[in-house]
């Protein structure tokens, strides 16, 4: 079964979390988007998509969750090797500056977006973490090329490190 | 493994039994294995079983263990072979045009490293202006004089970088996008074919030509093959301008790159340069290309512009490839087995020229699914037995037929799969693959009828 890479959205209102979702659009073609509207099932997805093998590439977390914390959540990825190349991306209005520390030293946080959050600065983000992971993480980039950085992942190409004359 | 892959595992171990159980008329048990190996090989390679370098090591072995002396198999008292040391085979990665390519991908890593492909492409691009029209012939130039010396993949992906802004600005249903982005894999093919360093289906002929005791100059190549590629660009040019007409008049390029000045950059322009011109002028001074190739080894290296770190990181498959087909070449040649294979049909009632017609369009229509490199050293040992057997004629007709196929491979660009350079143009999502279908196939036929051209009018004069 080809390996996929999953995009990763963590948000207890419905509304919020179509409009994510709705955003990542672009997306959809070349990658799965899962979602949880609590870290719990968040936790139990992630276990079951990287237990099938596949990867989750970004995950756009919400902080204020019933249950345990957005930051917890991250920081536990962080702790599992299945997930700890994931880039973390906190999607928030409500998380404190202690929060945040904990988050940008101990979960390896990529990005932080306040919401309400602009379309193009959700998409742009997306775009250049999911490019960075690919980049560091896949075989061959070239397949994504139309969808995330495409100047970044030709010139990964031309540095020799994927594919070559045969 | 992926169910072609396991077709092609099973026809590979059923074409490696086949000759080990049946007896073929007039051919010699050496040459029995031969086509053991040789049907293996051409499969494998064919289904991608295995990696396709990774075939080509496999033939090496195999060789070693059914026709070298060091092998299981006793000749001796056996009339038809003579066994060669194992050295025959391993020999093939050090032969001098594996040395050669050495040297053109350190060259060409190094180039990548300190931007100068960049940076060439930019002052290339500069006297090509505005119009659409003009900016692609020169995009279509400096990526063919770019790939002419570095591999058309790198090549490609860099000119890729500097056509996505202006593709971005173009309107979504202008057909200009369309044509810009095909027109970088088809000048970077196009390109390849200048020199002998252009891409490895070149390596694989010329080392089949110096087998036969054939030696090809650098600068001799560049003399049969240059006129080709600049014709064609030309060609690949108006095809795709017809095909695909630009709506907007004006195009803005925007290349930001600075020219590096270190230590380090200045030392890699002046043995870019000295390595170019030694090469170019070998004819003058004598000395051998793979020669000359080892100088920008010794100098990048000793300076450490070229570091451990970018040593690892060149291209070795694409070397063990090369060797793998050199090596296949060889004992296709002395078990008996190339002649014994081409023997079975009347070659010498068609023409010498009905000869390179065939070899030039099976080539070409072979490449276009398979990899050049494999089309060329499943073709080339073929071919040059038609010498022995008199359809061709002596030096020359060896020469003309590797000519033919050599660059009849480079000419296969009609779908991604044909060129790394096609599948990243594909990529883009800018193009469809009828769009490639169509312009590659025109392209692919006008290139192997000025081929055949050349062939009849322009290299008998000059060889």
């Amino acid at each position: 079964m080809k390996h996929r890479i999953y995009i990763f959205v963590v948000e207890d209102e419905p509304e919020v979390l179509d409009a994510i979702v709705r955003d990542l659009e672009e997306f959809e073609d070349s990658f799965f988007i899962e979602m949880a509207d609590s870290a719990e099932e968040a936790r139990e997805l992630i276990s079951a998509i990287t237990d099938d093998g596949h990867e989750i590439g970004l995950i756009l977390c919400d902080h204020v969750l019933p249950g345990e914390n957005g930051v917890e959540l991250l920081v536990e990825m962080q702790h599992n090797p299945s997930t700890e190349r994931t880039r973390k991306v906190l999607i928030t209005g409500q998380a404190g500056l202690d929060e945040t520390v904990r988050a940008v030293n101990e979960a390896n946080l990529s990005h932080y977006i306040a919401k309400p959050w602009e379309k193009a600065e959700l998409v742009g983000t997306a775009r250049k973490l999911l490019t960075d992971y690919v980049l560091e993480q896949t075989e061959n980039p070239m397949e994504f090329m139309s969808v995330l950085d495409g100047e970044r992942i030709a010139d990964f190409i031309r540095k020799g490190k994927s594919i070559t004359d045969n | 493994m992926t169910k072609t892959q396991r077709v092609g595992l099973i026809l590979g171990v059923i074409g490696f039994i086949i000759p080990i159980l049946l007896d073929f008329q007039g051919l010699s048990l050496a040459g029995h294995f031969a086509m053991s190996i040789f049907l293996l090989a051409a499969v494998f390679w064919m289904f991608e079983t295995i990696p396709i370098y990774s075939t080509s090591i496999l033939v090496i072995f195999s060789q070693i263990l059914l026709l070298s002396t060091e092998g299981i198999i006793d000749y001796s008292g056996l009339a038809g072979y003579e066994p060669q040391s194992y050295t025959q085979f391993i020999g093939t990665l050090a032969n001098p045009i594996i040395i050669l390519f050495l040297g053109g991908f350190v060259l060409a890593d190094a180039s990548v490293k300190y931007d100068f492909d960049k940076n060439l492409t930019r002052i290339l691009l500069a006297p090509f202006g505005n119009r659409t029209s003009t900016i692609m012939l020169g995009l279509m130039a400096v990526t063919a004089v770019l790939s002419a010396f570095m591999s058309n993949t790198a090549t490609t992906a860099m000119m890729i970088t500097v056509i996505i802004p202006i593709i971005a600005k173009m309107e979504s249903g202008d057909p200009a996008r369309i044509g810009i982005a095909l027109c970088i894999p088809f000048a970077a093919n196009i390109g390849g074919i200048a020199t002998p360093i252009g891409t490895p289906p070149n390596a694989v002929v010329i080392a089949a030509l110096n087998q036969q005791g054939l030696t090809v100059a650098f600068g001799s190549w560049m003399m049969y093959a240059l006129p080709l590629a600049v014709i064609m660009l030309l060609v690949a040019w108006q095809v795709l301008l017809r095909l695909h007409p630009p709506a907007t008049n004006q195009v803005s390029l925007d290349l930001d790159t600075k020219l590096q000045t270190s230590g380090h950059a200045i030392l890699l322009y002046f043995t870019f340069g000295t390595t170019v011109l030694l090469w170019v002028t070998e004819g003058i001074h004598g000395i051998k290309s793979s020669i000359v190739a080892l100088f920008p080894v010794v100098v990048l290296t000793l300076s450490s512009a070229f570091s451990k770190q970018d040593i690892r990181k060149l291209p070795w498959e694409v070397l063990w490839l090369i060797a793998g087909g050199i090596a296949l070449g060889i004992s296709m040649e002395n078990t008996g087995l190339a002649s014994w294979l081409v023997g079975g049909i009347a070659w010498g009632d068609l023409s010498s020229i009905m000869v390179l017609v065939v070899f030039g369009a099976v080539t070409l229509i072979m490449s276009n699914f398979l990899s050049n490199t494999v089309t060329a050293s499943l073709l080339i040992p073929l071919a040059l037995t038609l010498v022995t057997s008199g359809a061709l004629e002596g030096t020359f007709g060896m020469l003309l037929v590797g000519l033919v196929i050599a660059l009849s491979a480079s000419f296969a660009m009609i779908l991604p799969i044909s060129t790394p350079p096609n599948a990243i143009a594909e990529s883009t999502g800018v193009l469809k693959t009828k769009h490639m279908l169509l312009s590659g196939t025109i392209i692919g036929i006008i290139g192997l009828v000025l081929v055949l051209l050349l062939s009849v009018f322009y290299w008998p004069n000059i060889i």
